[in-house]
C-alpha cells in the first residue's frame, strides 16, 4: 500500500447546493452552499450548535433535507439513502462513538469492510471459497488499519473495556478500513490528549497520503486544523460563514467574532 | 338490518374493549417508552382473583372486585419499580424480554394459586337485554361502551386541558428537559403505571363478564390491542384508539360474512397487508435518532 | 453440554497477530470436545436418557436458530416454536403421503422459508417491536390452521408421526434417533459458529447494537434482519422435523406461545449471542422440566422459567456463558497478575 499522492485524480469533490435542514420550526442549516476540494483534507469549524454535525449528516444521508442537493464528483446523491451513499464511497464517523460495545476491536473494524464487494449471504453462510477469499482480504485490511492506529495489541479486547480515547480510534478505524473516497469525521480528536491528537493528525495525513480521498474533519483545535487541513469551512448558526485556506479563514474578522467571540471568549 | 346491526353492536363493544385496553398501553409507552408484555396478565390477576375471592372465599362481589383492582395496581407498579426501571440504558427491546418472563411467571403463579380451568364470571348485566330497533343490546354492552368513552375522553381532557396533562406530555416528549423544568417525572411515571393497572383491571373484569375467566383468557385480547397500537402508532392518541374499535368491527364483520372461524386469519391478513402497503413513514414511531 | 466446542464465538476472525496454526488448533480442539461429549449418551446412558439426549439435539437446532435471530441480530420472535410446528406438521403431512426423510427435509425447508417470508418482509423494514407482535399473531394463526384442518393435521388431538427410517435405522429406537439427529445438529452448530466469522454475521451484530453505524458503512439493515429471520425459521423448521421424528407424536401445545417463550428463556439463560449458550439453553429446556417432574414438582417449571427469564435478562445479560467467561477472565487475570512481573 505505498501508492504515492495522486490525490485529485481519484477522489471526487463534494458539493452542497442551497442545503436547508429543518427540525420542526428550527432551521439547523440554512441555504448552505459549500464545495470541498477534491483529494484534500478540509476542516469544518464553527461554535457548538453551528450545524457542523448536521452538515455531515446531510452529506452522508443521515438526515432528511428540506431543500438543496448534495453532489459527489459528477453524481447527485440527494435521492440516495445513507446506505447507498456509503456504498458510493461516502463514509462518516460519528461524534458520539457508535460501536458494537460487546464485540472485539477487530469485529468493530471489520464491519467497515461492508463496502468492499462481499459474497452473497448464502456463500457466506455456507463458507464457500469466495467467503474465504473475502475474509482474508478483509482481515488484511483491518490488520493494516489497526496497525496504523496503534490498535493491533487491542485487536481482541472488547471495546467496552477500552479507554475512551481508544474507542474513538476504533470509530475512526471502522471508517478508514474500506479506504472510502469521501471520509467525514466528526470531532475525531475530541477526548484525546495533546499527544493523541497529534498522533491522530499524523495518522490521518498518512492515510490520506496512501489512499487518495476527500476528507472532512470537524475540529475545534485551531493548531490541529492548521497542521492537518489545507482548506477550512466555517459555519455559524446553521449558515455558511467563510471558506478558504486555514490562514484566510482564521484571519477573518467575522469568523473570529463568531467562533472565538463565543468559544474562546467564554473560556477566558 | 337486524343481523348486520347486531354484528355492528358486537364489533363496537369488542372494539371498545380493545381501545380501552390500548389506552393503558399507550400512556405507559408514551411516558416510559416501554412495552409491558405482561399487561394482559395484570388484568387477569384482577379478574381471576376477584372470581376466587367471591366465589371460593365468599367475599361480597364489590369487595372482591375492589381487591382485584387493587392487586392489579400493585402488580403493575411493581413491574415498573422492580424491572422496567432497572433496564440499563441502550438496551432497547429488553423491556419486552423481561416482561415476557413476568408474563410467564404471573400465568404460572395464578394457575398454581387458583387453577387452570375456565370459570363463569359475574355477568355484570350481560343477561339483562333490551331490544332497540331490532337489535338486542345488553346492559353489559352499554356499560362497556359507556365506560370506554368516559375514560378515554377523560384521559384526553386530562392530558390536554390540565397542567398535570402538560407535565405528562412534557415528560413523554423529553424526560430530561421536563425534569429540569421542575416536573416530578418519577411520580408521574408511577402514577401512569398505577392508572394503567386500573385500566387493565377494568377491561379484564369486563371481558371476563362477557366470556369467562382463567389464567390465559387475556392473551388474545392483548394481541389484538397491540396490533391496533402497532397499526395506529403507539405515540399517537386518537388514531390507534380508532383502529382498535375498527379492528373489533372488522373482526365481527369477517365472522359474520365468512363464518365463526374466520376471525383469526382475517386479523393476521389485515396486519400483513397493512404493514406491507402503508408507507414506512406512517407506521413507524417518530424516533429520529440523532446521528 | 455438547456445545463446549465454541468457547469464544464472538472472536469473529483470525487475530492478525496469531498464525493460522493456532486458529486451526482451536477449531480442532473444539471439534474433539464436541465429539467426546456427543459420545457420552450412547455409551453411558440408558434408553430413556438417550431419548432425552436426542431431544436436546433437536432443541439445540431450534435454540441455535433463535440465537441467530435474537442473540445476534437483536430481533424478537414470539413464534419460534410455531416455526418448529411448521416443520413438524409439514413432516407429518409429507410422511403421511409415504415420502422419506430427504423429501420431508426439503419440504420443511421450503415451507418454513415461505412462512418466514410472509412474516418477515412486511414487518422487518419497520421497528423490531412490530416483528414481535406479528410473530405473536402468526402463532395464533398456526394454532387456528391446525384446529381447522383436523383431517389433515389431526387437529387439537395431535397426530402420530412415522419415524424416520434410513436403511436399518429407525428413529423410534432412541439410540438411532440420537445418531440420526446428531448429524443435522452438528451441521447446524458448525454453520452457526462459522456465521460469526463472516461479514453476514457481523452485519447482524451491527444491526443489533447500532443500526446507525451499520448504515454508515453500507449495511442493508432490513435485508440483514430478514436474512436472520429466514435462517432462524429454517433452523426451527428442521428442529421441528427432528422433534416429530424423535418423539413420534405432535400436538398444538408443543408449539404454542408458551413453547416459544420457553425457547426464549433457554436462549437468554444460556447466553444470548453464543453457540455454547444455545446448547446450554437446549439442555435446560429438555432436562429441567424432567428434573422437576422427577422431583414431583412439575408445576414449578413455568414459575422458575418466568422468574429466571426476567431476572437473568436484567441482571446477567450474557447468561451462563457470560458468567463463565467473566469467571474465566478473572482466573486468568489473577494468573496474569502473578506472571505480570516478567
Ligand atoms: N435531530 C435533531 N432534532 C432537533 N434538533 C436538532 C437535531 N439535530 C441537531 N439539532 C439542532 O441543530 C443545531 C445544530 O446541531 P449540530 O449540527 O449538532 O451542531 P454542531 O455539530 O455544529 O455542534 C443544534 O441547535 C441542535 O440542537
Ligand atoms: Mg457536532
Amino acid at each position: 500500500m505505498s501508492r504515492t499522492a495522486t490525490h485529485n485524480t481519484v477522489a471526487p469533490a463534494v458539493r452542497t447546493e442551497g442545503l436547508t435542514v429543518r427540525y420542526g420550526a428550527f432551521q439547523a442549516l440554512s441555504d448552505v452552499t459549500v464545495s470541498l476540494p477534491a483529494g484534500q483534507i478540509s476542516g469544518l469549524i464553527g461554535p457548538n450548535g453551528a450545524g457542523k454535525t448536521t452538515l455531515l449528516n446531510a452529506i452522508s444521508g443521515f438526515t432528511s433535507i428540506a431543500e438543496g442537493s448534495v453532489h459527489v464528483g459528477h453524481a447527485d446523491l440527494t435521492a440516495l439513502d445513507a446506505r447507498r451513499r456509503a456504498l458510493a464511497g461516502v463514509v462518516r464517523g460519528f461524534q458520539t462513538v457508535r460501536l458494537l460495545d460487546r464485540e472485539s476491536v477487530l469485529t468493530n473494524v471489520l464491519i467497515g469492510t461492508e463496502r468492499l464487494p462481499q459474497p452473497s449471504a448464502l456463500a457466506q453462510f455456507f463458507g464457500l471459497p469466495s467467503q474465504w477469499r473475502a475474509g482474508r482480504r478483509d482481515t488484511a485490511a483491518a490488520a493494516e488499519v489497526l496497525d496504523l492506529l496503534g490498535l493491533t495489541g487491542q485487536a481482541h479486547r472488547r471495546v467496552d473495556e477500552l479507554p475512551f480515547a481508544s474507542r474513538r480510534l476504533v470509530e475512526v478505524a471502522r471508517v478508514l478500513v474500506s479506504s472510502p473516497s469521501v471520509i467525514l469525521l466528526d470531532e475525531p480528536a475530541a477526548g484525546l490528549d495533546q499527544e493523541g491528537r497529534q498522533e491522530l493528525a499524523a495518522v490521518l495525513t498518512r492515510v490520506h497520503h496512501n489512499h487518495p480521498s476527500t476528507m472532512v474533519v470537524v475540529e475545534h483545535d485551531v493548531d490541529l486544523v492548521k497542521s492537518l487541513c489545507s482548506y477550512v469551512i466555517a459555519l455559524d448558526s446553521g449558515a455558511f460563514l467563510r471558506d478558504g485556506t486555514p490562514a484566510e479563514v482564521f484571519g477573518d474578522r467575522q469568523v473570529q467574532l463568531a467562533y472565538f467571540g463565543r468559544a474562546a471568549g467564554a473560556d477566558a | 338490518m337486524g343481523d348486520l346491526g347486531q354484528i355492528l353492536v358486537g364489533g363496537i363493544t369488542t372494539g371498545s374493549l380493545y381501545a380501552l385496553f390500548l389506552l393503558g398501553v399507550l400512556i405507559v409507552f408514551q411516558v416510559s417508552k416501554s412495552i409491558n408484555f405482561a399487561y394482559g396478565q395484570v388484568g387477569m390477576i384482577a379478574a381471576f382473583s376477584a372470581w376466587f375471592l367471591y366465589s371460593e372465599q365468599g367475599l361480597p362481589v364489590p369487595l372482591a372486585l375492589g381487591v382485584g383492582v387493587l392487586l392489579a395496581v400493585i402488580v403493575n407498579s411493581a413491574i415498573d419499580y422492580a424491572a422496567i426501571r432497572r433496564i440499563p440504558e441502550g438496551r432497547p427491546g429488553l423491556d419486552l424480554v423481561v416482561t415476557l418472563g413476568i408474563f410467564l411467571l404471573i400465568t404460572a403463579v395464578m394457575q398454581q394459586l387458583i387453577d387452570a380451568n375456565a370459570h363463569t364470571f359475574v355477568s355484570l348485566g350481560a343477561d339483562s337485554r333490551a331490544e332497540l330497533g331490532g337489535v338486542v343490546v345488553s346492559l353489559n354492552d352499554g356499560i362497556v361502551v359507556g365506560l370506554t368513552v368516559t375514560i378515554i375522553v377523560g384521559a384526553y381532557l386530562l392530558l390536554n386541558r390540565t397542567s398535570l396533562g402538560t407535565s405528562l406530555r412534557a415528560s413523554a416528549e423529553d424526560a430530561g428537559i421536563a425534569q429540569a423544568a421542575g416536573v416530578n417525572v418519577r411520580a408521574l411515571r408511577t402514577a401512569t403505571w398505577a392508572a394503567a393497572g386500573v385500566i387493565a383491571a377494568i377491561v379484564a373484569v369486563l371481558v371476563a363478564s362477557r366470556l369467562s375467566v382463567d389464567a390465559f383468557y387475556m392473551t388474545p385480547f392483548l394481541i389484538k390491542a397491540f396490533i391496533a397500537g402497532m397499526i395506529g402508532g403507539l405515540d399517537r392518541f386518537w388514531l390507534p384508539l380508532s383502529v382498535a374499535v375498527a379492528l373489533g368491527v372488522y373482526e365481527s364483520l369477517t365472522v359474520f360474512i365468512l363464518g365463526a372461524s374466520a376471525g383469526t386469519p382475517a386479523v393476521f391478513l389485515l396486519i400483513i397487508v397493512v404493514l406491507a402497503l402503508v408507507p414506512k413513514r406512517f407506521v413507524n414511531e417518530r424516533n429520529e435518532v440523532r446521528a | 453440554m455438547t456445545g463446549a466446542t465454541i468457547t469464544r464465538p464472538r472472536r469473529s476472525a483470525q487475530p492478525p497477530a496469531t498464525g493460522r496454526g493456532a486458529g486451526a488448533r482451536r477449531i480442532l480442539t473444539r471439534v474433539a470436545v464436541f465429539a467426546v461429549i456427543a459420545a457420552v449418551p450412547p455409551l453411558l446412558f440408558d434408553d430413556y436418557w438417550v431419548f432425552m439426549s436426542a431431544q436436546v439435539l433437536a432443541f439445540a437446532v431450534a435454540t441455535l436458530g433463535l440465537d441467530i435471530l435474537y442473540g445476534r441480530t437483536g430481533q424478537m420472535s414470539l413464534a419460534h416454536a410455531s416455526f418448529m410446528g411448521v416443520g413438524a406438521y409439514t413432516t407429518y403431512i409429507v410422511s403421511s403421503y409415504g415420502h422419506g426423510p430427504a423429501i420431508q427435509l426439503g419440504a420443511v425447508v421450503v415451507v418454513a422459508l415461505l412462512a418466514a417470508l410472509v412474516v418477515a418482509v412486511p414487518t422487518l423494514r419497520l421497528s423490531g417491536l412490530r416483528l414481535a407482535l406479528v410473530t405473536l399473531a402468526f402463532g395464533e394463526l398456526l394454532a387456528w390452521v391446525i384446529r381447522e384442518t383436523t383431517d389433515l393435521t389431526g387437529g387439537t388431538q395431535g397426530a402420530s408421526v412415522d419415524p424416520i427410517v434410513i436403511g436399518t435405522w429407525d428413529s423410534s429406537e432412541p439410540l438411532h434417533a440420537y445418531l440420526i439427529a446428531l448429524v443435522p445438529a452438528a451441521i447446524a452448530t458448525l454453520l452457526a459458529a462459522h456465521l460469526g466469522r463472516t461479514q453476514l454475521g457481523r452485519r447482524m451484530l451491527a444491526v443489533r447494537d447500532t443500526e446507525l453505524a451499520a448504515e454508515s458503512v453500507g449495511v442493508a439493515v432490513a435485508r440483514t434482519k430478514i436474512t436472520a429471520f429466514l435462517i432462524s425459521a429454517v433452523y426451527a423448521g428442521i428442529a421441528g422435523w427432528l422433534y416429530a421424528a424423535i418423539v413420534g407424536f405432535i400436538a398444538p401445545p408443543d408449539f404454542d406461545l408458551f413453547a416459544s417463550v420457553y425457547l426464549f428463556v433457554a436462549v437468554v439463560i444460556g447466553g444470548a449471542g453464543t453457540v455454547l449458550g444455545a446448547w446450554l439453553g437446549a439442555a435446560y429446556i429438555v432436562l429441567v422440566p424432567e428434573l422437576f417432574t422427577l422431583a414431583g414438582q412439575p408445576n414449578l417449571y413455568p414459575i422458575v422459567g418466568g422468574a429466571l427469564l426476567a431476572v437473568v435478562a436484567l441482571l446477567v445479560p450474557d447468561g451462563i456463558v457470560g458468567l463463565g467467561r467473566g469467571l474465566w477472565r478473572r482466573v486468568r487475570g489473577a494468573r496474569g497478575g502473578q506472571e505480570g512481573s516478567r
